[in-house]
């Protein structure tokens, strides 16, 4: 899978309606698990040495990853979901555990606290208009 | 089709050498089954020829003598191809193999022992580096158990072809008995704990002068069960008889003081996991943004609390085997005293702490410039300085033990551990480690008493130099 895969850099995902996300990042911190309808889902705060996110997980991705784990995602998405805008595998997705703590990480910019626009030229197309926050409101920084 | 070597949990990706084995073993099966072809391979059939038959030895353990024999009919490197494939599964996979592969495992090293194979000695290292310390789980105490019998009952050719890993297996041993012989209620416990104590007594009393391979922390870890009576008649012997270990020269316990122990004992009390996520930790994560990575390890390794006691080992890795490179040091990485700073403070028990205390002080004891490395120096006093302003508390009771090991380590040979500590104060200043020891001599908050001692053993030291 890792080396049949190009990854991108958590700064370089942009929001759209396609399954088009293959990253590898380390999960920081879990939120509690909730009921979407019948499937569990639960938030997440990842990053990688370029940038953080908030990812959802799905199903019984809730109960398989916890913080220090490395992990693959393959054809993920990175869209809105109730107006948060999120990291999830998705339907066409798959995300795999590789590894433990050997990422090193930064935890701003957070795409997911970005405001994107369509862009003017190809509004297919997002781009960046202002930072929210400079870090993860959900799960704030350690100290 | 074959068994898996490991039992992935939902969402887990198959390790890359699992997966090339059995490719491997699928590709070749036919040929794995006699009468087999007599053909020479080329080295690349010779490589996929070895993982086969390594995956089907694993995996199919009701054909293992057949695939075994197949392996000495086909070898032509002295195993040595087959070694490193070994070293390599057990180092990254050996915690997550399923017990019948883990079985196999055991027994195809103990044949590689048998016919003497290239690089067993490393195999056998890589064993011994998966016994865990303060785990008292039946899966651990098995490894032990399987060890220990291996040792003892290969001692003469393991003596005759690879003496030094004797001593690789003496100083895991000993250290583990420290844990065994403190826990109670532990099922099996006593049988395993006497085979470990026959094993050590047999190789200290029968063959001293290998052990004395293994330097300085010989005695520090001799020193931590002397309330067994078996080891308290071979430290006496140390202290007063040493002519009873028949080594020629060896006159007094000082010339063990004086041998610095080479780094690759303290790695065997490590983890190959737990060495990877502390280079990590000392060579990537930056001081302020390094707690998560701290929050990560301490659950991993250390939340239970009989598992603490392998503080001591990674104090021993970090001070003598982890030594960062001046860019590292200059740069805004965690530095070593830090980590040992917050294993210090991750609520050891007495005796735990009082040894963790030793084995960051431990080669000032005896330090010499011509032998030892300032490296293992750098941690404890820059860790004493640099809690000076928030943490006054440590470096009080750092120093506190540092006069006490002084006083009471060794009354015998208290000039040579005075010399030791005072040599080490020296170069620390000399080499610029620290500017100049004012900073603890004159802080108002530093114990009197402390102060005090301190500047006597500096004019003691002016008076050598």
């Amino acid at each position: 899978m890792q080396q049949e895969t190009t990854l991108q850099l958590l700064k370089n995902i942009v929001p759209a309606a396609q399954n088009n996300i293959s990253t590898k990042f380390i999960v920081l911190d879990k939120g509690t698990v909730s009921l979407e309808g019948h499937q569990k889902t639960c938030l997440a705060l990842v990053a990688d040495e370029t940038a953080a996110v908030h990812f959802q997980f799905w199903g019984d991705e809730c109960d398989a990853f916890e913080g220090g784990d490395i992990l693959i995602l393959v054809n993920g998405i990175f869209s809105y979901s109730r107006n948060n805008l999120l990291l999830r595998t998705g339907k066409r997705g798959k995300v795999e555990k590789v590894g433990e703590f050997t990422i090193a990480y930064v935890e701003t910019p957070n795409m997911s606290e970005i405001q994107w626009v369509p862009c003017p030229n190809d509004q297919k197309r997002y781009i960046q208009q202002t930072v929210v926050s400079s870090h993860s409101r959900l799960f704030p920084p350690l100290r | 089709m074959a068994a898996k070597l490991v039992e992935r949990r939902s969402h887990e990706a198959e390790n890359p050498i699992e997966i090339s084995l059995r490719e491997a073993f699928i590709f070749l099966e036919p040929n794995l089954r006699p009468p087999f072809p007599l053909s020479i391979p080329t080295q690349e059939e010779y490589e996929n020829l070895n993982r086969a038959i390594l995956y089907g030895i694993l995996c199919e353990p009701h054909l293992a003598q057949v695939h075994i024999k197949h392996l000495h009919g086909k070898s032509t490197d002295g195993y040595e191809y087959f070694t490193g494939l070994l070293i390599k599964i057990v180092n990254a996979m050996f915690p997550k193999l399923v017990d019948p592969v883990r079985i196999q495992l055991l027994w195809v090293t103990q044949e590689m022992v048998h016919v003497a194979a290239v690089g067993v000695d490393g195999l056998l290292a890589s064993l011994l580096r998966q016994i865990v310390g303060g785990d008292f789980g039946e899966e651990n105490l098995w490894l032990c158990f399987e060890m220990v019998c291996l040792f003892s009952s290969k001692w003469v050719c393991l003596l005759e072809d690879e003496p030094f890993i004797l001593t690789s297996a003496l100083y895991v041993f000993l250290r583990l008995l420290a844990d065994h012989y403190r826990v109670l209620n532990v099922p099996k416990i006593e049988a395993l704990r006497q085979m470990e104590t026959d094993f050590c007594l047999k190789i200290l009393r029968q063959e001293f002068h290998l052990c004395l391979k293994i330097g300085r922390d010989l005695v520090r870890l001799l020193q931590d069960l002397v309330y067994v009576p078996e080891f308290r008649d071979i430290w006496k012997d140390l202290l007063c008889n040493p002519s009873a270990f028949k080594v020629d020269g060896f006159v007094d316990i000082s010339q063990i003081y004086s041998i610095r122990t080479p780094s690759k004992y303290f790695l065997l009390r490590i983890t190959p996991e737990m060495e990877s996520q502390l280079r990590f930790l000392l060579t990537n994560v930056k001081l302020g943004g390094h707690k998560r990575h701290q929050i990560w390890f301490v659950k991993k390794f250390l939340a239970v609390p009989e598992r603490k006691t392998v503080v001591t080992d990674i104090l021993r890795f970090i001070c003598c085997a982890h030594h960062p490179c001046n860019d590292t040091i200059r740069s805004d990485i965690i530095p070593r005293w830090a980590v040992i700073g917050w294993l210090l403070k991750c609520g050891l028990k007495s005796y735990v702490e009082a040894n963790v205390k030793l084995a960051l002080f431990y080669d000032w004891l005896f330090f010499d410039e011509k032998i030892d490395n300032i490296m293992n120096l750098e941690p404890a006093i820059l860790l004493m300085v640099h809690f000076l302003p928030t943490y006054i508390d440590v470096t009080n009771s750092l120093l506190e033990f540092l006069f006490m090991l002084l006083d009471n380590y060794d009354v015998e040979r208290k000039e040579m551990i005075l010399r030791g500590i005072s040599t080490a104060l020296d170069v620390i200043v000399r080499k610029g480690v620290i500017q100049s020891l004012d900073v603890l001599t004159s802080c108002d908050r530093l114990s009197p008493f402390l102060k005090q001692r301190l500047g006597k053993v500096l004019s003691d030291s002016q008076v050598q130099h």
